[in-house]
């Protein structure tokens, strides 16, 4: 068996007639740093739920350390690989530790409360993001960088190996998007693999191992950062001139604030 | 490859986590046993208070000495016993049903406007129960009458139909939830009416079906009681695991099933029990509105949104809410009694309006 966490053998997917993602084939190492890139609406978010099994692929099939997704348990699953959603609106005024707690949820039994070992994987998962000072706060009340901060914190709280985010740094200014990244980075050394769908290529470079860029055509191309990450590829699938992207993407973006508006 | 994240400082054992367990949790909010406690006490307090008043006022300690000596109690045993206790019993069932179905139906819908007089269940529920009482007013299975399995039905279907009609998406969007559930449950209420004007329908159901659709409370006899009494008790207690579901499924039904909760499970196991709390309360005092609305926020702002908490809380106040509510609207302007749902839909309706406003308040930002 290889160290690959995450397997996508010919994953096609199809809404209604549209052909979304096209026999989309890779295969991520343990401990890979991923950024998913691509214009918008050319199915991400759809790649990520297919990683989780939130969706089903139309043909081929995902497997999750060497076992195909369906074969896995609705409780062990959640154990693995923990998906950290675009969005999280909540109804009611539930605090920040009650909201990290449903990480635990695929631990729990149906009947009985949280074991020791529940409570300090809530705090630890606290501690690594830092929010334990808001744990008594009201999550709807929190600002953008909070609230990213509490959801990659349920997402902790699961002790996944794989960790999925949807673009985890939109509505974030630049501090939060460097802060942002920098905590991923280092839960990347403590070793979970990170899959993050990424909007803004200047964080891509120096931060990710890999990349997988899908196009609209439907297409895809994924490996190193260096092999993906060229003006001629991107330009042809963000549908730009490969003169204006220069001019977005200012190398070296060395302190990540390089870019250019 | 394990997830290590290392602490800073190792915390301290046992340190409460709300929304895993029922321990208590610092700050404002007040703790859970207290609050259900206190809650318990004024059910107890309540229910001898409005058993001791009416028109025959009876003093406190002749309820007291009543509830202890009950066959030696003389005329005053007489009221209590066949006329004021089991109206506070059915109260004290009805608001309770109503609260914890305000709760469940709160956090399946994810919107603390959802009640099941608001979604029209309610309704649901009277129209089936007007169908067993004019079509097959005798026929039973298992001791329920047809009418209660009816209103049961009844009201299943009208979520179902709620349900499919106010889903977009993965989510609810809330004005087609609560128009649908507007729409729906005035054409039941339209239609129950209409069975009322049927000229053969007989005389005593008659009388049913015009206290039902005004939220009066009836005086049930023992027997009817000791049915719903344990049915309502035993559906909310059934709902603790599901309302540690529930809490999950504020994240959205994505993300619960993401952690591994069988949604599909928890949306049926919900609307049935809802169903059968809210069968239960309409056999009993019919269509009373918005009492699954009021308790469940007020005790929100206390206790905060963990449904454990909240669930039996909410069936605690409930019950005394409306044992309260229907003191006061058969002694206010005695000797004429008001529909206890009259008394209560002044109450919530500006209150339903008012959590209308600051939602949409909210959603214009």
């Amino acid at each position: 068996m290889t160290s690959s966490i995450l397997e996508f053998r010919d994953v096609s997917f199809s809404r209604g007639p549209r052909l979304l993602l096209d026999r989309l084939t890779f295969s991520i190492e343990t401990q890979e740093m991923v950024a998913l890139i691509g214009p918008n609406g050319v199915g991400k978010t759809t790649m990520l739920k297919l990683a989780s099994r939130l969706l089903q692929p139309t043909s081929g099939s995902v497997l999750l350390q060497g076992k195909p997704l369906p074969d896995w348990s609705r409780q062990h699953l959640p154990r693995s690989i923990a998906l950290v959603p675009q969005e999280l609106e909540l109804p009611f005024n539930f605090r920040v530790e009650e909201i990290v707690a449903q990480g635990r949820v695929p631990y729990l039994p149906l009947f009985g409360s949280g074991t020791h070992q529940d409570h300090q994987a809530i705090e630890h998962a606290m501690e690594a993001v830092d929010i334990v000072k808001l744990r008594h706060r009201i999550y709807s009340q929190l600002s953008g960088g909070e609230r990213q901060r509490v959801k990659i914190a349920i997402g902790l709280a699961q002790q996944p190996k794989l960790m999925l985010l949807d673009e985890p740094t939109q509505h974030l200014d630049v501090g939060r998007q460097i802060e942002l990244i920098a905590l991923l980075r280092r839960l990347n050394q403590q070793g979970i693999t990170i899959i993050a769908a990424v909007h803004d290529l200047n964080l891509v470079a120096e931060n990710f191992s890999s990349a997988i860029l899908l196009t609209p055509e439907p297409g895809w191309i994924a490996g190193s950062t260096a092999e993906v990450m060229q003006p001629e590829l991107l330009g042809r699938a963000f549908c730009v001139s490969q003169s204006d992207l220069a001019q977005y993407c200012v190398s070296p973006p060395s302190d990540g604030l390089a870019q250019v508006w | 490859m394990a997830l290590k994240v290392e602490a800073k400082h190792e915390s301290g054992h046992g340190t409460p986590h709300p929304g895993l367990g029922s321990q208590p949790q610092p700050g404002s909010r007040i703790r859970s046993n207290t609050v259900n406690l206190i809650l318990l006490v004024a059910l107890v307090l309540s229910i001898v208070l409005a058993t001791s008043l009416g028109a025959v006022r009876l003093p406190v300690a002749a309820v007291l000495h009543a509830f202890l000596h009950p066959f030696s109690a003389g005329e005053a045993g007489e009221i209590i016993f066949a006329l004021r206790l089991p109206r506070v019993l059915a109260a004290a069932l009805v608001g309770a049903a109503l609260s914890a179905t305000g709760v469940l139906f709160q956090g399946l819908f994810r919107n603390p406007l959802a009640d099941p007089f608001v979604l029209g269940t309610s309704g649901g529920a009277a129209l089936g129960g007007a169908i067993g009482i004019f079509l097959i007013p005798t026929l039973s299975f298992a001791g329920f009458s047809a009418t209660a399995v009816l209103a049961f039905v009844g009201s299943v279907l009208t979520m179902i139909l709620v349900w499919y009609l106010a889903r977009t998406s993965g989510s609810f969007a809330m004005e087609t939830l609560l128009l649908a559930g507007f729409a729906i449950g005035t054409m039941l209420n339209a239609a129950t009416v209409a069975f009322e004007l049927r000229e053969e329908a007989s005389g005593s159901g008659l009388r049913v079906l015009a206290a039902w659709l005004h939220g009066q409370l009836s005086i049930p006899d023992w027997k009817q009681l000791g049915l719903i009494a344990p049915l309502t008790i035993g559906a909310i207690v059934v709902a603790l695991p599901l309302a540690g579901r529930l809490n999950t499924l504020a994240l959205g039904e994505e993300y619960a099933s993401q952690l591994g909760v069988h949604v599909g499970r928890v949306r049926v196991g919900t609307v049935i029990i809802g169903s059968l709390l809210t069968a239960a309360a309409v056999s009993l005092g019919g269509l009373i509105g918005f009492v699954g609305l009021l308790v469940p926020h007020f005790l929100r702002i206390l206790i905060g949104p963990n449904h454990v908490r909240l669930l039996p809380a909410s069936a605690l106040g409930g019950a005394t809410f409306l044992i309260l509510a229907d003191t006061l609207a058969r002694t206010a302007f005695a000797p004429t009694e008001i529909p206890v749902g009259v008394f209560t839909a002044f109450l919530g309706g500006p209150a339903f309006l008012y959590l209308l406003h600051r939602r949409s308040r909210e959603s214009g930002q």
